[in-house]
């Protein structure tokens, strides 16, 4: 079976390349962040003697108030920051995956330029909201 | 250009799809569940109490299970043959890796949601 190991120089070095770089590199970000949360609610389980629901729920949905980890200043403020990252590079690599299928069918120039209007309006809303809401709870 | 592929799933199963093409559909409505899933995510961030009862229910842990899990394992895959193009060559083992690995996980998973929902 042939490889593809055309170098990136013969590939062109256009917005679908640039795109693919951006989804790759976003992608071992998520599974590195993944990583990095379920490791620190391990170790902050062990000071607060959680359960597994429990560490599972800080790693993915840490939304201090009412949360033990509120209780630590450092660590809040790192899983703020780490939280923040999780949403801009779910949400970057979200938006290009869900753009990917909508070429699939939508097939008109007019189609494909609306549908990139919206998801991308869409992306930016959602981040807002979520900055506003990590940072000020 | 028109929009005309004249292949049903069926056809695309029989005719060299089978678990590649599975992978495919399944990598992509795993990835649709999940950007629906990060949209539910932002109502909650935002205070949307309702959306809780959504989380909590076991038949959506369930097909974001089956769907999210997909995404993430056969997404690894994919990286990695980016990453390292010569491994192309075991492209059939790697898949049906993943798929071991992909059951394996989603059963264990499937398996704590219900006995969570019958009160185990």
């Amino acid at each position: 079976m042939a490889t593809r190991t055309l170098p990136l120089s013969k590939r062109g070095f256009n917005f679908e390349t640039i795109m693919w770089l951006f989804t790759r590199i976003t992608v071992l970000a998520i599974y590195g962040l993944i990583l990095a949360g379920i490791i620190g609610a391990l170790i902050m389980s062990a000071r607060t003697g959680a359960n597994l629901a429990d560490i599972l729920y800080w790693a993915f949905f840490p939304n201090l108030s009412g949360n033990p980890l509120g209780a630590y200043i450092g660590v809040t403020i790192l899983v703020k920051l780490m939280v923040t990252a999780f949403m801009l590079v779910v949400s970057g690599h979200g938006v290009h995956g869900v753009l990917e299928i909508l070429d699939d069918y939508f097939t008109s120039a007019f189609a494909r330029r609306w549908s990139r209007n919206f998801i991308i309006t869409y992306a930016i809303v959602a981040n807002l909201i979520a900055i506003y809401v990590i940072w000020t709870s | 250009m028109g929009l005309n592929r004249n292949v049903s799933l069926s056809d695309a199963m029989r005719y060299k799809g089978q678990e590649p093409y599975l992978a495919y559909i399944m990598h992509r409505i795993g990835g649709s569940a999940l950007f629906i899933f990060f949209t539910l995510y932002i109502l909650v961030l935002a205070g949307v109490d309702s959306v809780n009862a959504i989380f909590s229910n076991w038949l959506f842990q369930i097909f974001m299970l089956v769907f999210g899990l997909f995404h993430a394992i056969n997404g690894l895959r994919i990286t990695i043959f980016d990453l390292w193009p010569n491994l192309m060559e075991r492209y059939r083992q790697a898949i049906n890796v993943g798929w071991v690995v992909y059951l394996l996980l989603c059963g264990f998973a499937i398996f704590v949601v219900l006995r969570n929902m019958l009160g185990g």
